[in-house]
């Protein structure tokens, strides 16, 4: 084939003798999906090389971007202190209290705003503001009303994980195919009855949706809400080590919060793909 | 074969067979805003045990009369009964199998099959054992497991059709639930389907286009007019109850299908003029 290709560039060669030239399958030594980690796997580490002897060797200021060694140095001496666990625990702990909090009231209120005009009417407007209004300005109002410790923040997190929750619920439910709700009737199913096992089931995709959507400000705004608050947990601990010039000290929550964030995200990617064995978007 | 021994194991859940009335029943689309008359001033009784097709060109408002004895829309004008009464809503004593399947995707083909079974208040083994019968019947055996995304248009079809008489409903709509399969396929379920029949009494409203699966199929035959749907004709098919291949060579089979396919013919041939 190359012969040909390479002698007499414009013959076309019959197109039955040019597919059946056998090339044998190359020996699939590694998979797609394990180059495509291997390579994600190499730019981070690329870009922490970068980051370490850019600071070692003095192209940048140390007491700006101190070494990536120097900042993983830190964590490990306060994980043997034991604040980073507490640290970790208490943020991602009122991250996810918050979130699950939205998520209680969000899906079942959009699965009865896509049901109910009159839940539709009550909720709607509220939804439509407050959906792209930023939520962190509640903050203030939610400290007088409750306390400066776990609950303002808990509450905080949850109402800004409310509404990526309900807006997402309340599309999915309102654009329901019909036959399976027509087949589950015929079947005998009451109204209520098909909450749970036809409209909850067939709107999951977009709801899950609305919650990986909701997981990530959560975590944006239980980091937010302790900075401004103070306190234990990462983003107090941040705003600490700002106070007192600490640069070390503040890399090492941003490596921390890094760390947990895709960890919390990755998680709910796995229990997406758990819950919806059933959908195509599983089998890809 | 498989029909046989259903008959038997089945009569103690069996809904009772019922005639269909329908008296004057006419149906329009988007009312409210000016409006398309699909059914216009349908009567027809359908005979307790019946098999009966409606049939027509399509647009003629048949799937719509199989929706309104199904209760899946509100009738507007008219009355549909059944043994049972007016017919206001949709219920298991009228279960239907849909064009496009209608199964639950989240649910694998034997938990689509099993709901019903449940929602008709059999007992868990006796779930387990008619779900797998009539999964056998229709020819999924090993794919229980699979979810309906996993299978062929055809095999989410006769998953649907097993899992609609499963529940053994006294009165089955179709809406031409065999379009999907190929035609070797099609004729295995047309045979099995008038097995069940026969020995069920079910009464039947199958919707088809297809003359030749009609004439094979029914006891009588209502041709539809083109919209909006008016029933033009209803023809007894006299052939023998117990009906296979050979009927395809019987002489009074290709004349009554040749009869029928010229006035299907006028109306289809009414429904393109009516298009310009």
């Amino acid at each position: 084939m190359m012969n040909m290709a390479g002698a007499q560039p414009l013959a076309r060669a019959p197109k039955s003798s040019v597919q059946k030239s056998p090339v044998p399958p190359a020996p699939r030594a590694l998979s797609p999906r394990m180059v495509d980690i291997g390579v994600q796997v190499a730019v981070v580490a690329a870009l922490a090389g970068l980051w370490e002897f850019g600071a070692r060797f003095g192209a940048l200021n140390p007491f700006l971007l101190p070494p990536l060694s120097v900042v993983l140095g830190r964590i490990w001496e306060d994980l043997i202190a034991g604040t980073v666990l507490v640290d970790l625990g208490l943020t991602l702990y009122r991250a996810l209290a918050g979130f699950a909090i939205g998520a209680v009231i969000g899906i079942p209120l959009g699965i009865l705003m896509a049901r109910s005009a009159l839940v539709r009417w009550l909720f709607d407007p509220l939804v439509s503001i407050g959906f792209p209004m930023p939520k962190i300005a509640f903050l203030p109002i939610f400290i007088l009303w409750f306390d400066i410790y776990d609950t303002s923040k808990i509450i905080m997190v949850a109402f800004s994980c409310f509404f990526p929750i309900v807006a997402a619920t309340y599309a999915g439910c309102s654009s329901l195919d019909k036959w399976p709700i027509w087949s589950a009737r015929s079947f005998g199913a009451k109204e209520r009855d098909l909450l749970w096992e036809v409209y909850l089931p067939m709107a999951m995709p977009q709801i899950i949706t609305g919650l990986q959507v909701a997981l990530p400000v959560g975590m944006i705004t239980t980091i937010v809400t302790e900075m401004l608050m103070g306190g234990r947990g990462v983003g107090g601990a941040m705003i600490m080590a700002g106070r007192f010039a600490d640069s070390v000290g503040v890399f090492a929550g941003i490596v921390q919060i890094i760390i947990l964030g895709f960890v919390v995200v990755k998680s709910l990617e796995i229990v997406r793909r758990r819950i919806l064995v059933w959908h195509p978007e599983s089998r890809r | 074969m498989s029909a046989t021994h259903h008959a038997a194991a089945s009569r103690q859940h069996a809904h009772t067979a019922s005639g269909i009335s329908i008296r004057d029943v006419s149906h329009t689309y988007g009312a409210r805003t000016g409006g398309m008359l699909a059914l216009d001033g349908i009567d027809l009784d359908i005979g307790d045990g019946e098999f009966h097709c409606l049939l027509g060109p399509s647009g003629c408002g048949k799937s719509t009369l199989l929706y309104l004895i199904g209760g899946f829309i509100p009738v507007q004008a008219g009355v549909i009964s059944t043994s049972a009464g007016p017919v206001v809503a949709p219920g298991p004593d009228r279960s239907i199998v849909f064009q496009n399947f209608a199964l639950f995707p989240w649910k694998t083909v034997k938990d689509n099959v099993l709901y019903g079974l449940k929602k008709a208040g059999f007992a868990s083994a006796e779930r387990e054992r008619r779900a797998q019968r009539y999964i056998d019947m229709v020819h999924l055996t090993g794919f229980e497991d699979a979810y309906p995304s996993q299978l062929s248009g055809g095999m989410q079809q006769r998953a649907a059709i097993a899992r609609t008489l499963a529940v053994d409903p006294g009165i089955l709509l179709m809406d031409e639930p065999f379009g999907a399969l190929d035609a070797q396929t099609r004729r295995v379920m047309q045979e099995e389907l008038r097995a069940i029949w026969r020995d069920s009494r079910k009464t039947v409203v199958f919707v088809t286009h297809d003359v030749q699966e009609a004439v094979f199929l029914a006891d009588r035959i209502s041709i539809m007019s083109a919209r909006p749907g008016r029933i033009q004709h209803v023809i007894n098919v006299d052939l023998p109850k117990d009906r296979g291949e050979e009927i395809l060579e019987n002489r009074e089979f290709i004349g009554l299908s040749e009869h029928i396919w010229r006035l299907v013919r006028e109306q289809a041939v009414a429904a393109t003029r009516g298009a310009h």
